[in-house]
Parts: structure tokens; sequence; C-alpha cells
């Protein structure tokens, strides 16, 4: 079954490639804007649980990666029908400075609160979000602090070593 | 009418864990809900990076309050995948009885808060003091009671101490003696009925449009059980079945942590039956300098409340590039919870809530 | 599920009536289970101060303190760690790396104070701390402060088969006794690259054992290098400390590995093989290491004898900028470990390989040159703006009971089978005494018997003074020289030779030794003179000891030459004798008697020579 996806999947896009490293997963590396078209292409054949939206951020190579993982519920009269092991990584580099991506919420409906997360602590900004505001942070960040070139000491010297001691009156 | 906002904020004698929901109410309905999590952030992942692969474990357990041990289960899982690393066969059958108590353990805290939002009290207080049996069993095999350290790639910290077995049997059997005082009291209430029924409904399709996974999913009719579809440690090796119900309400869905609660203690009897002799670690490599190749990991496990994913990268270095945890309350509490409350009384509020069983430090991380 | 009746749930009633489980804590105290992880305990007596506890803390809560009662020792440190229990938390990892197992987490986890500061404390036991670790005889949990029910509950504690350290070593390829005995081939095979790797990953970098290492060698930055795949920086470190690596990679007598962490309960890592595994693997050291002198500075040194702290010496100041020629009546370099180590602990390709070496940076070597023969010693102390004696111990001692003359002397069989011609052995040799000389000898026999006496019967017995348990040999030593099939009789003395008509040895009359030291400690061996054995013997070896040979120092020097009391010759911290402008090292100056520490004797005399001598160095003070 895992063949038989990855054969589809490589006729049907260009400039993709395709790699099986284990029994249970595939993973894609694909171009920006190819990225929705894949994910209907995948809600389609019955891989309709977006499992998670990750990021990964590689500062040696300049760029954000984003990591969108799909795999399949069972079909509504219960079979195992051995699709659902399958979960299918797809990734794509967008570059750091100021970067954007269009949102997958026409596709599946729960990707909300992941992009919003990213958005918050990686900076991406997500074009046709409907509600893009911050999930668990409370502060302005210079630079959004899951990156790394956020120092987190410098972070706590600064904002929690301002703060003086409670002293012991006795 | 006039629509108040309130706050059923994270100082609230109904909420179990610190999150907060802004509602729109209209009379005694909700009009809109939004939630606001956020208070328990503490930067688990950024903590995660700039820790060597061994000396994330003590951070990893703490990320979830109720269950810390399937978060030890799937960071040493997503180790092992990305070094490849063997485990010997004793310490899979001991994972799976480890994490199946750990299970009873946070449905019997779901419970407890679950009947105290409800005005149960007394099968809250049994509730938690049978929990309390099971963490002092915690704490004869790991030397903690809620924070256990047990499990790290390679196998288990150590072997289970004598007479361990039958301990576990005893406790496990006192335990399932109270299920027909807990059927009268609670389950076969009919004010427990009339107080679920019908709350909270959600329907397969929309379940699945949305992102459930767990009970929420299970009580809707669909049998997605990670356990079943992409076994992992001990769960292939003996039979079992995965409770399931029709209707999707709140009602079904506790109904659904009951019967998995049965489903586990009869689980844990055949695993320790069927348990081989032999080693229960494989050594990993020093510590302080163990460096695993270039990669990325995706694993998931089945836990209490639903499908728990991590997702690990590395960079041929000795600390973790990157560890990104989907925790199955994240979809619940952030989407679900804002569908569902829509429409609902204000009365209801807090039992849809515990009813989809969201656990505040798992959404914040 | 259905619906139960209304009156259901009133059978919960009856638990109105029975006994709450409620722990009314503290007046009914819970006991911890046996594995608790509460405060911690350490045992000061096992703990060697090595630090890993606080390198392995996630959360950096513990830190080493220096405590001014205990007394330093090379391998251990008087360092003991300091916990601050506002970042413990409890994890349990530093008892699973502690190397000698000390640390431990008892069943205790309460505590109450006022002042703050008491929540960071150096953990003891009741071993060194009675006072907070045993319990008053009107102890009640309501006066509960730091630590009072610690021996009673034992908590968390270590457990070899789970330890997150490797205790076994990876084992070094050998020859087994049965084929080496009949040849003279190198025992030890050496480590491949992935073994050397493997070992090298199991170093903690505690670096106990460079305190140990008279040396000083940087031992955890060099077996880093070579658990990183580059073998050549490791050479570039050890150089910086010692120029012989090849041969110490071979001989040495590793005191670092007698101080290593693992080697409390398990094996010592093999830092002497993974020396060796960096040695062997560059073939050219020139062209990695890629030292440059410095600029002449027109001085001249002579160093006497090419042994390891000659050659030393030459090397540290021809790279500081020096003029040096050395001396020694062998045919080539090496001095003592030339003629001394047989071919199968050191074949002379690896000693060559390190003198050349040092050849290429400018130094000149006079070999065949006896000094007090060749050239006086007086020329030198003229022609050279400093002289450095690494003479080393070069002339047997004799056991001097009757016939004592037939006997060989040990350095004699050596040197001939090493570099000379071969000794025609007897059917049946005796060696006399229980050193690593005696052994070497005893090993070498047995190989010309096996080789000169093919399928013939023979024997080798080793007789000693000391008895087992004060054998001065190595245990490795004894251990091999046992599976070749050498026939030790410990605790026997010589009394006689035994000649027969001719005038050949016919064997060695023994007697039973009563003791070796005296009450303070000195060597004076008393006997039973009675009680006597009689050895079978064609051939006696005496291997009891060596003494240094200063025939060649003019007598009105030598007057000047002040010794202590243990007969060594008597140097200043910079290595120089009571004779101005000469200076000492090696065999002659320390108690060790081995080659790492002659090479730290000539560091420090290539300071002060270099003091002395460079144009540019303030004039010495101390003289």
């Amino acid at each position: 079954m895992i063949n038989r996806l990855k054969q589809e999947l490589e006729s049907t896009f260009r400039e993709i490639s395709v790699a099986v490293p284990g029994e249970n997963g595939i993973t894609v590396v694909a171009s920006p804007v190819q990225i929705l078209t894949i994910l209907r292409f995948l809600k389609d054949r019955g891989y309709d649980h977006l499992a998670m939206i990750s990021c990964v951020d590689w500062i040696k190579e300049d760029s954000l990666e984003l990591v969108y993982l799909v795999s399949a519920y069972l079909t509504g009269d219960n079979e195992y029908t051995g699709r659902e092991k399958i979960t299918v990584t797809l990734k794509t580099r967008i570059p750091r400075k100021e970067p954007e991506f269009p949102t997958a919420i026409p596709v599946f409906e729960n990707a909300e609160p992941y992009e919003r997360e990213i958005h918050e602590l990686f900076g991406i900004h997500f074009t046709g979000h409907p509600r893009l505001i911050p999930l668990f942070l409370e502060r302005e960040y210079e630079i959004p602090p899951f990156r790394k070139d956020f120092d987190t000491r410098e972070y706590v010297k600064e904002v929690f070593d301002k703060i003086p001691f409670v002293e012991n009156k006795e | 009418m006039r629509e108040l906002e309130l706050y059923f904020g994270p100082q609230h004698m109904g909420m179990v864990g610190n999150f907060s929901i802004t509602l729109k109410v209209e009379g005694d309905r909700v009009v809109e809900a939004v939630s606001n999590p956020g208070y328990l952030h503490r930067g688990f992942e950024k903590l995660m990076e700039y820790r060597t692969w061994i000396q994330n474990f003590p951070i990893v357990c703490r990320m979830n309050v109720v269950e810390p041990d399937s978060m030890e289960m799937i960071y040493a899982m997503g180790v092992e995948k990305l070094a490849k690393l063997e485990v010997p066969e004793r310490a899979h059958y001991i994972r799976s009885i480890y994490l199946e108590l750990a299970r009873v353990g946070s449905h019997l805290f779901g419970l407890w808060a679950y009947s105290n939002m409800l005005g149960f009290d007394t099968v809250a207080q049994w509730a938690m003091y049978h929990r309390d049996l099971i963490l002092d069993l915690f704490e004869e095999l790991t030397g903690g009671r809620v924070y256990h350290i047990y499990i790290w790639p390679g196998g288990v910290r150590r072997d289970f101490p004598k007479g361990f077995k039958d301990k576990i049997v005893t406790t496990l059997h006192s335990i399932g003696g109270c299920v027909p005082d807990y059927n009268n009291t609670f389950f076969e209430n009919r004010m427990f009925y009339k107080r679920t029924e019908g709350i909270g409904k959600i329907s397969q399709k929309e379940a699945m449009e949305l992102g459930a996974v767990g009970q929420v999913l299970r009580a809707t009719g669909m049998k997605h059980d990670i356990r079943k579809t992409e076994p992992y440690a001990a769960y292939d090796k003996v039979p079992w079945d995965v409770p399931t119900r029709e209707n999707g309400d709140a009602c079904s869905r506790v109904l659904v942590i009951r019967d998995e609660m049965i489903e586990s203690v009869h689980m844990i009897f055949k695993l320790l039956d069927n348990m081989p002799e032999g080693p229960v670690y494989n050594r990993v490599p020093n510590p302080l300098k163990w460096t695993i190749p270039k990669g990325d990991a995706w694993v998931r496990i089945e836990s209490s409340r639903g499908e728990l994913g991590l997702y690990l990268v590395s960079d041929g270095g000795d600390k973790p590039y990157r560890a990104h945890f989907r925790t199955p309350s994240y979809p619940h509490g952030l989407i679900i919870l804002e569908k569902l409350l829509e429409n609902a009384s204000i009365a209801d509020v807090g039992n849809i809530m515990i009813s989809l069983y969201v656990v505040a430090p798992e959404i914040d991380r | 599920m259905k619906k139960g009746s209304v009156f259901n749930p009133f059978k919960a009633i009856r638990f109105l009536f029975q006994k709450p489980k409620t722990l009314c804590y503290p007046f009914e105290p819970k006991e911890p289970a046996k594995r608790y992880r509460g405060f911690h305990l350490n045992d000061w007596d096992a703990c060697t101060g090595c630090g890993n506890c606080a390198d392995i803390c996630p959360n950096e809560a513990i830190e080493m303190v220096e405590i001014a009662e205990i007394k330093p020792e090379p391998g251990r440190k008087n360092e003991r760690p300091k916990l601050d229990y506002g970042r413990c938390c409890f994890c349990g990892l530093c008892v699973d790396i502690c190397p000698p197992g000390c640390l431990s987490l008892s069943g205790d986890y309460f505590h109450i104070h006022f002042d703050t500061d008491t929540f960071t404390f150096i953990p003891k036991n009741e071993k060194s701390d009675g006072e907070h670790f045993l319990a008053p005889p009107d102890y009640s949990i309501l006066k509960a402060s730091l630590s009072h029910r610690k021996k009673d509950f034992p908590g968390f504690s270590t457990d070899l088969d789970y330890a997150l350290f490797e205790p076994e070593r990876v084992p070094m390829p050998q020859v087994e006794p049965e084929k080496r005995k009949l040849s003279f081939i190198e025992q030890v095979l050496g480590y491949s690259e992935e073994e050397a790797i493997k070992e090298a990953e199991r170093c903690l970098e505690c670096q106990l054992c460079e305190e140990a290492c008279p040396a000083h060698l940087k031992i955890s930055d060099y077996v880093r290098a070579i658990r990183m795949r580059d073998p050549e920086e490791s050479l570039r470190k050890i150089f910086e400390d010692n120029p012989i690596p090849s041969i110490c990679g071979r001989i040495c007598m590793k005191h670092c590995e007698d101080a290593c962490s693992l080697a409390i309960r398990g094996e010592a890592l093999s830092i002497r093989w993974l020396k060796r595994f960096a040695a062997d693997s560059v073939r050219d050291y020139k062209k990695v290491l890629e030292q440059k002198p410095a600029p002449p500075s027109g001085k001249k040194l002579a160093v006497v004898g090419a042994g390891p702290s000659g050659l030393s010496v030459a090397y540290f100041s021809a790279l500081k900028g020096h003029h040096v020629t050395v001396f020694d009546s062998l045919p080539g370099g090496g001095g003592m470990i030339r003629v001394g180590p047989p071919l199968y602990r050191l074949p002379i390709e690896a000693i060559d390989k390190d003198v050349n070496y040092i050849a290429s940076l400018g130094v000149e070597f006079r070999f065949n040159t006896t000094i007090g023969k060749d050239i006086l010693f007086e020329d030198l102390l003229n022609r050279f703006d400093a002289v450095f004696l690494g003479i080393g111990t070069t002339v047997s001692r004799s056991t001097r009971v009757k016939n004592a003359e037939k006997c060989i002397l040990a350095l004699d069989f050596l040197e001939r089978n090493k570099i000379g011609e071969r000794v025609k052995p007897g059917r049946k040799i005796v060696v006399i005494g229980g050193g690593n000389v005696a052994m070497d000898v005893a090993r070498e026999a047995i190989r010309l018997q096996y080789m000169n006496y093919p399928g013939e019967e023979i024997q080798t017995s080793a007789v000693s003074l000391e008895d087992w348990d004060i054998m001065p040999a190595s245990r490795e030593e004894i251990e091999e020289a046992k599976e070749e099939g050498v026939r030790f009789h410990p605790a026997w003395g010589p009394k006689e030779v035994v000649l027969d008509e001719n005038g050949d040895i016919k064997g060695l009359l023994c007697m039973k030794v009563k003791r070796v030291f005296d009450e303070q400690g000195r060597f004076s061996p008393s006997f039973y003179e009675d009680e006597e054995m009689f050895l079978e013997a064609d051939m006696i070896i005496e291997a009891i000891g060596q003494a240094p040979d200063f025939s060649f120092i003019p007598k009105e020097l030598f007057e000047n030459l002040k010794f202590t009391p243990r007969r060594k010759v008597q140097v200043d911290e910079f290595g120089m004798t009571s004779i101005p402008g000469v200076f000492a090292g090696g065999d002659i100056v320390n108690i060790n008697l081995d080659a790492v520490t002659a090479i730290a004797d000539a560091r420090a005399a290539s300071e002060g020579i270099d003091r002395r001598i460079s144009p540019k160095a303030p004039l010495p003070t101390s003289l």
C-alpha cells in the first residue's frame, strides 16, 4: 500500500522527492506552492487526519522547515485496512526573513491552533487565517522565542534579574 | 437580552488544571466561547534543546501531571527509533503493564474530576482513594509516586522487586471488587443519565473533521486505537478489545472510560501471566557524550486521552535539535470545546469540558 | 448500561460505618518504599570527588566544594558534592552514574526550617555524621528536622547492572599463551579503529587520571580526540607532555588506570592501549605534528644516556631552541628500555620510531660512545653549557652467596637476547628475584627453552624472598608468567650455589624466609636457617636489582654530589644536582623507577636548564 501511494504521488506531481524510510511512513519533500495541492490529494485518498503541523529552525541553512504529518482514520465500517499505520510526513522550506505561507484551514479544519502556535513561536505569517492572535505568550518579543537565535539566558537576565529580592525583615 | 462576558477562569472550583474559557452568555445560554490556554506554558520544547538525550528524561515526564508515564514512553520510543536501539523482550512487557496501570490511574483521576463537577462527591473520593493505591504500587516499583522517571531508552530503569507481581494482583482485585459500588452509585444512577445524556453531542463525521482522537472518537462508534493499528510494546501479544459506544455525547464518553478501565485491568492480568524472564535494560553508550546520527522520527502511542505523538529531529549532536509533542488535549481543548460550547447552558460548561478530558498542562507544554 | 433503580445509590450508606481510609499524617507516619527517592546520602570514605554527578545533573543542582579536612591524593580529589534542594528534582541520575556507588538517595522526604540556607547542604551519611542521621531516643515526627530517619530507610541506591557507565572494557586481542611461549612475537596485538572508539567512549572525563599521572598528561583530551575519530589530534595532545608514546604505550606502569573512576567497580579505561593506538595509527610523526623548534639560542646541552629521561630532556630543550647532543654507549636509542623489556613486550621498531622523530627535530645522537672512556666527563663540563645525567641503573646487583660468580646477571642476559647473540639456555633454569625484571628474565628464559629444546622436558622456576602478597612485580606479569609455565617458589632465599665435580652449576640451595622487612620497614631479611630446599638447575640468573654506575665522574666532583637517605641523587625542584650546571633525572633520582616519572623529571630539568643557560634567562637565584 505504501508503494502504491508512492507511485501515485510521483506520477502526479513534478519535482518532489518521495522516500520510504520504514514500513510505517513516507517522507515527501516539496516546494511551498505545492503543499496545499498535495494535502488535498492525500485527503481525497483517505488520509483525513492531520496529526500535527510542526516547524524546525535550520539556522545554518537560513531557512525554516514546515512539517505536516497526515495519517488516516479507520473507515466507517471499522475495518483495519492497513492504511491507518501509514503517516505521510510532508516537508517544505521557506526563507527565514519575513516568512509567509498560505493557511491549510480550507483543507483540514483543525489546523487552526497549530498555525497560531507556529506564528507566535516562530514568526511565520499564515495568510488567510481567521484568528492569528497569540495563543500562549503574553508579551511581545523581538525575535520569536523558539528560534535558535533567541538567547534564553539573556532574556532571563533582562526580565527577571531586574526584580529585586524580597528582604527578610525580622 | 444582553450579552455578558464571563471568565470561566483559571481560578475556579470546577476547573481542573490552569485553563480558562471566556464565555459570552445570554441569560443561561452560552453564545460564544473562546479558550485561553497559556497559564502553564513552561517552554519545555526549548528547554529540551539545551540538555543531552539522557538529561532530558527528568524533564519530559513533567509535561503532564496526570499521566507522566506516556510522556516518558514516547520520548524513549523516539530516541530508540532515531538511534536504532533494541529493547529486550521483558522490558516490553514491563512497559505495557506500567502504561496500563498509568491508564487506570489517569482514568480514576478523570472520574474524580468529573463526578466532582457533577456533584457526586462520594464517588470522587472513592476514585481518589483507589488511585492512591495505584500510586503506592508505583512508589514500590520506581521510587516516586507521581513522577517516575522509569522508562528510558534501552529498556526500563530497574526490574520488578520481589513479590511485586502479587502486590499488583491484590491491589487490582481490591479495586475491581468495588466496581459494583461504582455502578450502583454512579454509572447506573438515574441522575447521572439525566445530567449527561445528549450533552455535548458530536457526530462521527464532525469528530473526524475537527481532528478528535481518543474517547471522543470512540464514543461515536469508531474503533480507532493506536494500540491496535500500530502496535508497540507488548500490545499485540495478548488478546483484548476496544470498547466503543454509539451516541457521541458526554454519557457515552464516560461509559467508554469505564469500559476501558475494566479492559485495562484484564489486560494487566494477562500480561503478568505471559511475562518472560530475562534482562530489562540494554546499556546505552556514555550518557554525557552520546550522539545520535542525523535524522528525524515520528512516533505515537495511545495515552489515556488519545493519540500522543512526538516529532524528534536530531542534527548529529548530543542534544535534540527539535522536539515537538502532539498532545491529545490540543485539538480537544482548543477547537472541539469551542464548537461544543455553543448553545450549552452555563451549568454544563464544566460538564462538557471535563467529559472531553482536557488536561491543561498538555496543551501548553 | 441500563439505568438502575432509584434506591441503588443508597447502598453506599454502609461506608458511613467503616473506618475512614484517610491517613492522619504526621500522627500515623507512612513508611516510604524501599526504592524511594528522597534526600541524598554520600559515603565520604568511598567518594573520590570526581564530579560526575555534577556533570550529569539536568538542573545544575550539584556543585563540588573543597573540604579542608580531607587530604588530596593523586587520584582522589578533596571535593565533595553540595546540593541545592531548590533545584533538585530527585531524578536519581546522579546515583546511577556515580562510579564508586557512594551517592544514594534515602527514604526521607521531610524538611522544615525558617532559614533558607539549610536547603543547600553537603550530604554525608551515618558513618561521618552521627548527629543528624541517628534519631535520638525521644524522636517524634512532630519535632522533625533534617534527616532523622535516614538510617532506617535505605531508599534508591545504585546497581551495577543498571548503571549509566560501562564497567567492562573492550578486551585487547592478545596471542594466547600456548602460541606465544614458543617465540618472541609481540604479545599484544593492538586495537582496531572501531574497538578503540568504543573503548574511548567509556571515558567519563572526570580527570582523576590526569592528577595521578606523574607527567600530568592531558588524558581526557586525547581520549576524546580518539573518540572523535581524530588520532592525529590525539597524538598532538600526547606530544605536549610525552615525546615517547610508542614506548609508553607498551610498557608504561599506568598509574592513571589505577586512579580511573571506572576501576572502582569495574575495569579501568585502557588508557595505555589507547595511547599505543594513537601512536601506531600515525605512520609519520613529523608530517602530523608539524612542530617547529624555537630559533636557535646558541647554547649547547649534553645529555648522558638516551633513556626516557634523556630523550625527553632532548625533546623539550630542542623545542626551546637549544642544541642538544645525546651520548649513549648502546648502538641505538632507548637506554635501558632498549635492552631491558623483552621483544615480546617492546619491539625495537617502536623505540626507533620515537627516537628518529626526536632526532629529526635537530638533536644529535652519538651512539656507541661511553662517557669516561671515549669522552671524559670534564670535557663535557667544559665544552657544553649544561649537562644532564640520565644514566639509569645499568649494573646488576649480585646476591654474593657462595659461588655466585658462576651465575648470569639479569641485565647481561636480557641485553644479549635483545640486541646481541641469543644465550643458549640450560634445561633447568632458576631465576632469583621477584620484580618485573625477574619476570622478564623468566619469561625470556622459558621461550628460549621452548625454542631450543622442542618437545623435551624443560623447567624455569622463579625464587623470590617476597611472598605473594608483597611480590613487587605487577599482577599482570605474574599471571602471564604463570600461564606460560614458569614455576614460582615465593618466600625462599638463596643460600648457596651448589657445584658439581666439574665446577658446573648443579643447583641452588635455598632457605625459608622468616621476614623481609623489619619493624621500621627497612629491607632486612631474616631466615629459618635449618629449613632448606634444593632446586636442581644448570643455569641460575640473578635478577635482584640494579644500581647506577657513577664511575665516570672524577673523584673530586663525586664528593660534591649529594645523595638522599634512600641513596638517590639529590636534586632541587628544577632538577639541578648539588654540582652547578649538572642536572639529573630518571631512575637515579626518583623512587618510582618507571618511564613516565622519568619524563616528569626531565620536564622539570629542561625548565631548569632553560632558565640557567638561555641568553634571555634571568640570573639563577637558587644555587
